[in-house]
């Protein structure tokens, strides 16, 4: 093989390292579009013997949403295999064990189930919080783009802004405000 | 019996149809140790006999050479062509033959016009590669050439050609030596019967021919491509500039780095690597292929050029002379 060749391999099998941002994301959507990115989907080289993917890192999941009513409603199954050892644990109560949970399990079910599902999890990084170490921060070269925008809330917005804000009217003076 | 017989033509046909060499589900058991067995004697004989061709009782020399010629489509001139298949081995082994029986018949062996041969191949070749990439410098040329004229490519194209069992060498099978020797004797034969341009062309469609498909780049290794690309680029006065364009995984085992060249702002090429250093030498590499116009995506080299090309050697960019 000429020296051109083996770097041309080389470049076509680099293991791009993504971010994603989790906030204010459904997990379920978003566990489709990260599944792509680590099992090598979007690449043309992509095949199933292919070791082609790549590697995500995830931050704020502990700032996900969830649709409707599953935080109270959506319940993780888990059997010890004894007898009676079945548990059923509500969405809400898995992010507060730990706020990684539900994403990794939205990722893992959103793969088919085989060999290769462990091996590709191993590529799934996932951070509650902004901070990541240093090294890991250093790989990343692409930014996944995010499947909504995050809504800016009033209570976020600095008390100034809202004043300078144009309104359509003000209350008249002996209005009174609950 | 008149039915059968009125049928019978139908009947034959309809078995035609049916495959009688229908393989069985299995291999048997048997299978394996009879060709073990098969095997162990033939080595105990002293390994498989190959009986060269022209050993058969009905082998025609004369006729093999005339349907030679044909099959290439030239012509050569009969006495020539058994000159260029007759090995030194052979004749010294017929001398020795010779005297043992007391009587004396000359023989001409091919040494002659291998050197003939060997001396147009290398003069065509060299002018046909200067012709067809114009912007390779002659050390590259030269690489190619070398590549051409190796006795792995010519003595596979002879074998290619059918010689392996019309030469007439001591040994059988012939060495690949006496293969790549017989084919430059037949260039020489060739070049004597027919002239300097149809032997060119012969040169041109099986020898050149061996580039189809091939990076050219690979048969001349640039030991130092920076210094090389700067020395080239100093004389045009223009700024060379590389720069890091992309990063891969940066602190693991897999990191892969691209470094862009860039000529006065513009960019030249680009080139990937391990490290930094790596990226920066493949993209010298890059921009030296697309200097010398022999790119990954470069127009296929031209193989229908007829006549003998003209020199440009005195033109041309020279490594060494710098």
């Amino acid at each position: 093989m000429s020296a051109a060749k083996r770097v041309q391999q080389w470049a076509t099998f680099a293991r791009t390292w993504h971010i994603f941002d989790c906030k204010w994301q459904d997990p379920y959507q978003s566990a489709e579009v990260i599944k792509k990115y680590l099992m090598g989907l979007h690449k043309p080289i992509y095949h199933s013997m292919n070791d082609c993917g790549d590697v995500v890192v995830c931050i704020n999941s502990r700032e996900i949403a969830l649709r409707g009513n599953d935080w109270r409603q959506r319940a993780y199954f888990h059997h010890t295999g004894y007898p009676g050892g079945a548990t059923w644990t509500l969405a809400w109560e898995v992010h507060n064990k730990d706020p990684t949970m539900i994403i990794k399990k939205a990722v893992y079910k959103a793969m088919r189930g085989n060999l290769q599902r462990r091996h590709t999890m191993q590529r799934l990084l996932i951070y509650p919080g902004e901070e990541i170490p240093e090294d890991i921060i250093q790989n990343v070269s692409n930014q996944i783009r995010q499947l909504r925008l995050v809504p800016t809330r009033l209570d976020h917005i600095s008390e100034e802004e809202v004043k300078k804000f144009p309104k359509v009217m003000d209350y008249p003076q002996d209005y009174v405000l609950k | 019996m008149a039915f059968v017989r009125r049928f019978t033509p139908l009947l034959a046909k309809t078995f035609l149809n049916i495959p009688i060499n229908t393989q069985g589900r299995r291999i048997h058991r048997w299978v394996s140790p009879t060709l073990i067995e098969l095997k162990y004697r033939e080595k105990k004989q002293g390994g498989k006999v190959i009986n060269p061709r022209n050993t058969f009782l009905e082998w025609n020399l004369e006729a093999e050479l005339y349907a030679f010629g044909k099959r290439l489509n030239e012509e050569f001139d009969s006495d020539l062509l058994l000159q260029a298949f007759t090995d030194r081995s052979y004749v010294i082994k017929e001398e020795m033959k010779q005297k043992e029986m007391e009587f004396d018949l000359k023989m001409k062996d091919n040494r002659e016009l291998v050197k003939e041969g060997e001396k147009f191949m290398e003069e065509y070749i060299q002018l046909y590669l200067e012709a067809v990439l114009p912007k390779f410098p002659v050390e590259g040329i030269v690489g190619i050439k070398n590549h051409l004229m190796s006795e792995s490519v010519l003595a596979n194209i002879s074998l290619h050609l059918g010689t392996k069992d019309i030469i007439l060498a001591a040994e059988y099978p012939v060495e690949r030596q006496i293969l790549a020797n017989t084919f430059k004797a037949l260039v020489g034969a060739l070049l004597q019967s027919s002239g300097d341009e149809q032997s060119g062309h012969f040169v041109r469609d099986f020898v050149i021919t061996q580039l189809q498909g091939q990076d050219v780049n690979d048969y001349w290794h640039i030991e130092d491509p920076w210094t090389m690309l700067t020395d080239l680029m100093s004389k045009t006065g223009s700024e060379l500039e590389p720069r890091l364009i992309g990063e891969v995984g940066k602190n693991t085992l897999l990191a892969c780095y691209r470094v862009g060249l860039y000529l006065d702002k513009k960019m030249l090429s680009s080139g990937f690597g391990e490290t930094v250093a790596t990226a920066k030498e493949m993209a010298a590499r890059e921009a030296l292929k697309k200097i010398f116009a022999t790119e990954e995506n470069m127009y296929p080299i031209n193989f229908k050029l007829n006549g003998i090309p003209k020199s440009t050697s005195d033109l041309r960019y020279k490594i060494s002379a710098n």
